[in-house]
């Protein structure tokens, strides 16, 4: 059973507005792949687009190497987890599961088999006579998961299912989906503008922007090695430091800071960098670490402007003294106790980092979007707490 | 305040009066029915009896009334519910410019006094050879009760979420098995209710079937000829009867009318 | 938009649903009218003449009215009580509306509102009989006023129009208190207690306040019990005499006397006309759109 997908120079417009540049991906059979972005990126537009529920203005979409063009959502090997879930509430678990076999005349003890099985499978034993209704959040999710599965789509798609749970099903639903899909070894195609969730489950991400996929990679290159500047602020949090080239040597890039002088850090992405070009220079606040004045390697002077303590950790606001801009700092055990009691508005540091762990991007210009407000913010938005971390 | 208070007091006095006037005569009406007097009245009371509702049961027109009624009532349902459930269903769908326009057209019924109802649809069946008679009250009737229908399944239409249209497509169901299973089923409700409102406006509409029933009676038009000609307090049974029916009828309606608003709140 | 229909109900369902709606609209809705008024503009002619030089289309139908005094007078009589019982009836319902919304307990508005409804779903016909008895000349209205002291004699009741409109507030009240009450539910109840609070009186409260909220409630209800008063055949039936007839009965007559059903169409459309009329009037003095209407 072949569940790959393959866009090929999709386009979708509506009217004068194009919602999806062309994009051409291909997802392997069997991944847990996402889509992340902050809303209106296009996201959901894309998955409509592989559903059936949107024709795309120009392009095709393949599934299992067979084009999709005049297929019916009804006619389409995939299945979809919708946000609200869209349960059938007149219906009981048992009807809701098997709705999708009754319709395609699957005799009744079959029907009874397989949605058992599946009720298993979610861990839902013996609710099969209840009604959707007396169900509770989570439970609700599991019936909308097996009730898309018991048509053995090759495609299983996922639309934010988990954004109206309360937080703590939230996480423990992911480990449930990333179980469930290893099992059932279908391909996942997630929507999501939480960056935990992202991450977390998936084996690989397209961060979208305004119609157009910004990068496809493994979570873990989108984190240390992100394509561009919309991605190096969206995944996970970073500073954002002006600076322009002085020279390159392999991955390492030296900087001219301006006021904040000399700094260093790794080339990422694909375009080049040439000397006494404009750079940014992008720090994680957890790779940064109170220094000696006197260390060698990059020093930036902050002055403490607020203290917000995580319990696992300690996030600094402070502002660069040569500068002026705002530099998010994330101490974790590098801070002795006597040193985190002394922490206080006011106070100067000094903070060092590993070039290694800071990008180099060409400046393209770009301003960064608040995920959660969609405004346009100067450097990095501050995180709103730990969670996403 | 004491003037305040005053105003709460008249206006608590004045709801109770108001609802005496709402009963009293019903029930001056229905006490008739058991008064020993040629005329149907109250006063004076000539002794009681149960003999009207005997000459009520011997009343052969009353029975040929009723029978055309429930006649015309049957057929009420089966034009004006499809009709309304269309137009109900266009409405949801159809997004055009035209559609304040057909919205006017739609409501219009509702606004048209029914003898202009009976009236032209007299006249327009002429032209056909067709002249008053039970069909032509059926449509008569229907052309209005359809838009009652339409306001009732618009009703909860509006409060369908559209989602599960797509889920059920996108589990493989067919427009028509997503419109049998999923959207009908949603809607039962809205047509029990729609049904009885229907059933009920067409058994006592008057005004509208007074021009199209021809040289046929329905039960409605019947108690308004007794009233005129040949009246005796079996036209008060006849009411007290009905009466009861009706607030028989309506109770069973609003308890299961309850019931379904607190499941709604309970539940989806 | 068969299109959209198409969409979301595949082609046979969408075929049914246009053709219901067009078979009503076409056929029941739309073009009874239409012959109606092309009916009102052709003399009233034997089998044997129509197609002949006779059958053009004329105004006569309508000059009738206007050249027939009586019919004239009970036309503008018709209008004049209308409007006389649209007024009473909401002057009865409003305080009934505002105790209903404002302030009574959820429990006991529950409660007023069923027994609203139970009426309301009683034959039109029998509301009104109920009132022949009451008025009657030897009813139990004549005996009580007797017995006060307060007349000596009998008072005919059904010969005027009084009879006829009492029967027509009881009989269409509801359609008037319901869109009311529905009104004034939706304002917010700090409203109310901002306007006393800032000194207004029950009367500037209402008038400055819950009137100009309620105004597409009380517009809905003016427009329905004028329809129907103006429209009403029953109650002027039983209620009436015949020196207090309704143009509804004018137009029965020509119908089935009279025998012109020609004439009669011409009455029945000045009738339509007439409600449409008040109807705009309504939703340009109340400024109120077809869209509140419908709830």
């Amino acid at each position: 059973m072949d569940g790959s997908v393959r866009l090929d120079e999709v386009v979708m417009r509506f009217g004068d507005f194009t919602a999806i540049e062309k994009t051409s991906l291909a997802i392997g059979s069997g991944e847990f792949f996402s889509f992340l972005g902050p809303s209106g990126c296009g996201k959901t537009t894309l998955l409509n687009i592989v559903s059936g529920f949107l024709v795309p203005s120009e392009g095709q979409v393949y599934i299992g190497d067979e084009p999709m063009a005049g297929v019916p959502v009804n006619r389409r090997p995939t299945a979809m987890i919708f946000q609200n879930l869209a349960l059938f509430p007149l219906m009981t678990v048992f009807e809701n599961i098997e709705f999708g076999l009754e319709v395609r005349g699957v005799d009744k003890r079959k029907r009874r088999e397989v949605s058992e099985r599946l009720l298993a499978l979610v861990a839902l034993e013996g609710s099969g006579p209840k009604m959707v209704t007396e169900l509770s959040g989570g439970q609700k999710q599991r019936v909308a998961i097996a009730r898309a599965l018991a048509v053995e789509p090759r495609v299983l798609l996922l639309d934010e299912p988990l954004s109206a749970l309360d937080l703590k099903l939230r996480q423990h639903m992911r480990t449930e989906l990333k179980a469930i899909q290893r099992k059932t070894g279908i391909t996942f195609i997630y929507i999501t503008h939480d960056q935990g969730e992202a991450l977390n489950m998936s084996d690989r991400v397209a961060v979208m922007s305004a119609g157009r996929i910004q990068q496809v990679a493994d979570p873990m290159t989108l984190y240390r090695q992100p394509a561009t500047g919309f991605v190096a602020a969206f995944v996970g949090e970073n500073n954002r430091l002006q600076a322009r080239v002085i020279d390159c040597e392999g991955e390492r890039v030296r900087l001219d800071g301006g006021a904040l002088g000399e700094l260093a850090g790794r080339a990422s992405g694909s375009a080049r960098l040439s000397n006494g070009e404009a750079a940014v220079l992008f720090v994680r606040p957890e790779h940064l670490r109170p220094v000696e004045p006197q260390a060698s390697g990059p020093k930036l002077e902050g002055e403490i402007e607020a203290v917000h303590f995580e319990g696992a950790w300690v996030m600094l606001e402070t502002r660069l003294v040569a500068s002026g801009e705002k530099l998010r700092v994330q101490l974790g055990h590098e801070l002795s106790r006597s040193q985190a009691d002394t922490l206080s508005v006011g106070q100067r540091l000094v903070f060092g980092f590993d070039p290694a762990d800071a990008v180099v991007l060409p400046d393209d210009g770009s301003p960064v979007v608040d995920e959660e407000t969609g405004e346009v913010v100067e450097g990095r938005p501050a995180a709103a707490g730990g969670a996403h971390v | 305040m004491s003037s305040q208070r005053f105003l709460a007091f008249g206006l608590r006095f004045y709801v109770v009066i108001f609802f005496i006037y709402l009963f009293l005569p019903l029930i001056i009406m229905a006490a008739a029915t058991f008064n020993d007097s040629r005329f149907p009245t109250v006063t004076p009371w000539d002794g009681t009896t149960l003999r009207w509702f005997g000459e009520l049961a011997a009343d052969r027109g009353m029975w040929q009334a009723l029978r055309n009624s429930l006649i015309v009532a049957a057929g009420v349902l089966v034009v004006a519910v499809p009709i309304g459930i269309a137009t109900a269903l266009f409405l949801n769908t159809v997004t055009s410019r035209a559609k304040p326009f057909l919205y006017a057209l739609i409501l219009s019924p509702l606004l048209t006094p029914g003898v202009i109802i009976g009236i032209s649809t007299l006249i327009f069946w002429r032209q056909f050879g067709v002249s008053g008679g039970i069909f032509l009250t059926v449509l008569g009737q229907a052309t209005f009760i359809a838009a009652y229908v339409m306001l009732m399944v618009t009703a909860r239409l509006q409060r369908f979420d559209r989602t599960m249209e797509r889920a059920a497509l996108d589990l493989g169901a067919s427009q028509w098995q997503m419109f049998r299973r999923i959207l009908l089923p949603y809607l039962k409700p809205a047509l029990y209710s729609a049904a009885v409102i229907a059933f009920l406006q067409s058994f006592e509409n008057y005004n509208t079937t007074l021009f199209v029933v021809g040289y046929d009676t329905t039960l409605t038009v019947y108690i308004a000829s007794k009233v005129r000609t040949g009246l005796t307090p079996a036209v008060n049974a006849l009411g007290l009867i009905l009466i009861l029916v009706t607030i028989a009828f309506a109770a069973i309606y609003e308890l299961k009318r309850r019931r379904e608003a607190a499941r709604a709140v309970q539940g989806v | 938009m068969f299109r959209q229909l198409r969409a979301r109900f595949g082609g046979p369902l969408a075929m049914a649903i246009v053709t219901l709606l067009g078979i009503w609209l076409i056929v029941m809705v739309t073009l009874p009218q239409l012959q109606m008024i092309e009916y009102s503009l052709r003399p009233n002619l034997l089998p044997a003449q129509i197609g002949g030089p006779d059958d053009r289309l004329t105004l006569a139908n309508y000059a009738t009215l206007f050249n027939n005094d009586i019919h004239r007078t009970i036309f503008f009589k018709t209008i004049w009580s209308s409007v006389l019982v649209t007024l009473l009836t909401l002057a009865v319902s409003y305080p009934l509306a505002w105790y209903l919304a404002k302030v009574a307990t959820p429990r006991q508005a529950a409660l007023c509102i069923l027994l609203l409804i139970i009426p309301f779903w009683i034959n039109e016909i029998l509301r009104t009989y109920s009132w022949f008895i009451i008025l009657a000349f030897r009813g139990p209205l004549n005996e009580m006023l007797m017995m006060l002291g307060l007349i000596d004699r009998p008072i005919r009741f059904l010969s005027g129009n009084g009879g006829v409109m009492v029967g027509m507030v009881y009989a269409y009240i509801l359609f008037m208190v319901f869109p009311v009450y529905n009104a004034i539910e939706s304002l917010d109840d700090n409203q109310v207690r901002a306007a006393r609070d800032l000194g207004a009186g029950t009367v500037r409260t209402h008038r400055r306040i819950v009137i100009p909220h309620a105004k597409p409630g009380i517009a809905t209800g003016c427009i329905m019990t004028f329809m129907l008063a103006a429209g009403s055949y029953a109650v002027p039936a039983l209620l009436g005499s015949p020196g207090s007839r309704w143009f509804t009965q004018i137009i029965y007559n020509w119908f089935f006397e009279g025998g012109n059903w020609n004439q009669g169409a011409a009455y029945a459309f000045l009738l339509l006309v007439l409600c449409i009329g008040f109807m705009s009037l309504i939703m340009k003095v109340f400024k109120v759109g077809l869209g509140d209407i419908g709830k």
